[in-house]
């Protein structure tokens, strides 16, 4: 003998989702797939002084904090993006001659829009809290990539000192499988940085002891 | 009409009888196997769309599922009281299997939008354990209740096979709920 009552329930689950997913196609048809479709074609200031006016202060979700660090599609380079109370710093680094730090904000609805010197530009989505999404615009090319959200100790890691009266600034950037990609400019010259120890941030540049820090806006 | 999981099977002992249907064991078994693939190849081959609709009321998708996958956490935990209820392990009343019943329905739907969301917006990903694991048993998952389901249309099973399976589904739930509402609760605060 056989009982109707489960075979209806499974039947009435796949209704509700099939509609639901017919819902979903539906609606977002119109949502925005690419996140640089609306890049403004003039060229971006070098760097904003002054931020454009901050976000309402009473708001209601802003995107949540977070660390993302992950590859550009054409593997050429390496892109972290911190975020932290709705403000985001991401630093772009090939690993041997260019890099590129920006800051900017984040919308409540995870648009990101970075400047950094030189006309640099970052824009992407935060997707659920999980990646983010976008494209670099660096020395006239573009590097779409995906960064997937990165626990301690891979990240955005920073140190910046003075050893031997030239001003060392350090970015890293460490990947979820513990490779590193890092710059290390020298009084503005570019180089591929030494080794980070991404537990401590010790690192020896120019056999002098420095500590890297993870960087944040 | 109140069914006794027990009865069918021991006033029936018929060994000779379960060689013939092997189909009552295997087509359950192959439908459940090609729910949980199907869900993963489609959550893994499409693009994740990163938003889909959302509830009123709640601050983000994140709030909204991991609400309604406590709901549905809770409808199962009603499921196992009310599964040793009817197998006699605990004192239960009457309605005990209406109840079983219903709060499995109950759950089942709550968490088909929870799903839905996930496939549609996020897809079967690996980039981290609790990922991973999430993505692996949330396909296993519906694989395994309609496996249940399926077996359910029959009342001639072995007496252990229910509590297998049925166990299976819960404790596969369980793990889905602690990787996903409890992370978000821990990471976000218990918001709405």
């Amino acid at each position: 003998m056989k009982r109707p009552g489960p075979l209806l329930t499974l039947l009435a689950g796949l209704v509700l989702g099939l509609s639901l997913l017919t819902i979903d196609a539906t609606t977002s048809t119109t949502a925005p797939t690419s996140p640089y479709r609306d890049r403004s074609p003039s060229p971006a200031p070098l760097r904003s002084t002054v931020s454009p006016a901050p976000a309402p202060a009473a708001t209601p979700s802003r995107p949540p904090d977070g660390d993302y660090a992950g590859r550009t599609d054409d593997d050429a380079a390496a892109v972290a993006v911190s975020v932290r109370g709705g403000r985001a710093i991401a630093y772009f680094c090939d690993g041997r001659t260019q890099e590129s730090w920006l800051k900017g904000d984040v919308n409540a609805d995870g648009a990101l829009r970075l400047t950094g010197p030189h006309g640099t530009r970052l824009t992407g989505t935060l997707r659920d809290g999980a990646r983010i999404e976008g494209a670099v615009g660096v020395g006239g090319e573009r590097h779409a990539f995906t960064a997937d959200r990165a626990e301690k100790p891979s990240g955005l890691w920073r140190a910046t000192a003075t050893v031997r009266s030239a001003k060392i600034d350090g970015g890293w950037i460490v990947l979820r499988d513990g490779s590193q990609v890092g710059v290390l400019t020298r009084d503005g010259e570019p180089s591929p940085a030494p080794r980070v120890d991404p537990r401590t941030g010790a690192v020896t540049v120019d056999g002098q002891h420095l500590t890297a820090r993870p960087a944040t806006p | 009409m109140t069914v006794d999981p027990n009865a069918a099977t021991r006033g029936f002992p018929e060994p000779a009888r379960r060689g013939p249907h092997p189909a009552r064991y295997l087509v359950p078994a192959l439908v459940g196997g090609a729910v949980a693939v199907g869900l993963g190849v489609y959550g893994k081959a499409h693009d994740p769309a990163g938003t889909a609709f959302d509830l009123a009321g709640f601050s983000s998708t994140g709030a909204v599922k991991a609400w309604l996958a406590s709901a549905a956490m809770f409808f199962a935990l009603v499921q196992l009281v009310s599964a040793l209820m009817l197998y006699g392990k605990l004192p239960g009343p009457v309605w005990s299997a209406a109840l079983h019943r219903w709060s499995g329905r109950a759950a089942f739907l709550i968490a088909v939008p929870v799903a839905v969301h996930c496939l549609y917006a996020l897809g079967y990903q690996t980039y981290e354990t609790r990922v991973m694991w999430h993505s692996v048993l949330g396909c296993f998952f519906f694989g395994a209740f309609s496996a249940k389901m399926l077996l359910l249309r029959w009342e001639r099973l072995p007496g252990w096979l229910l509590p297998i399976v049925g166990g299976l589904v819960f404790a596969v739930l369980t793990v889905i709920w602690l990787t996903s509402a409890l992370w978000f609760f821990r990471t976000f605060g218990v918001t709405t």
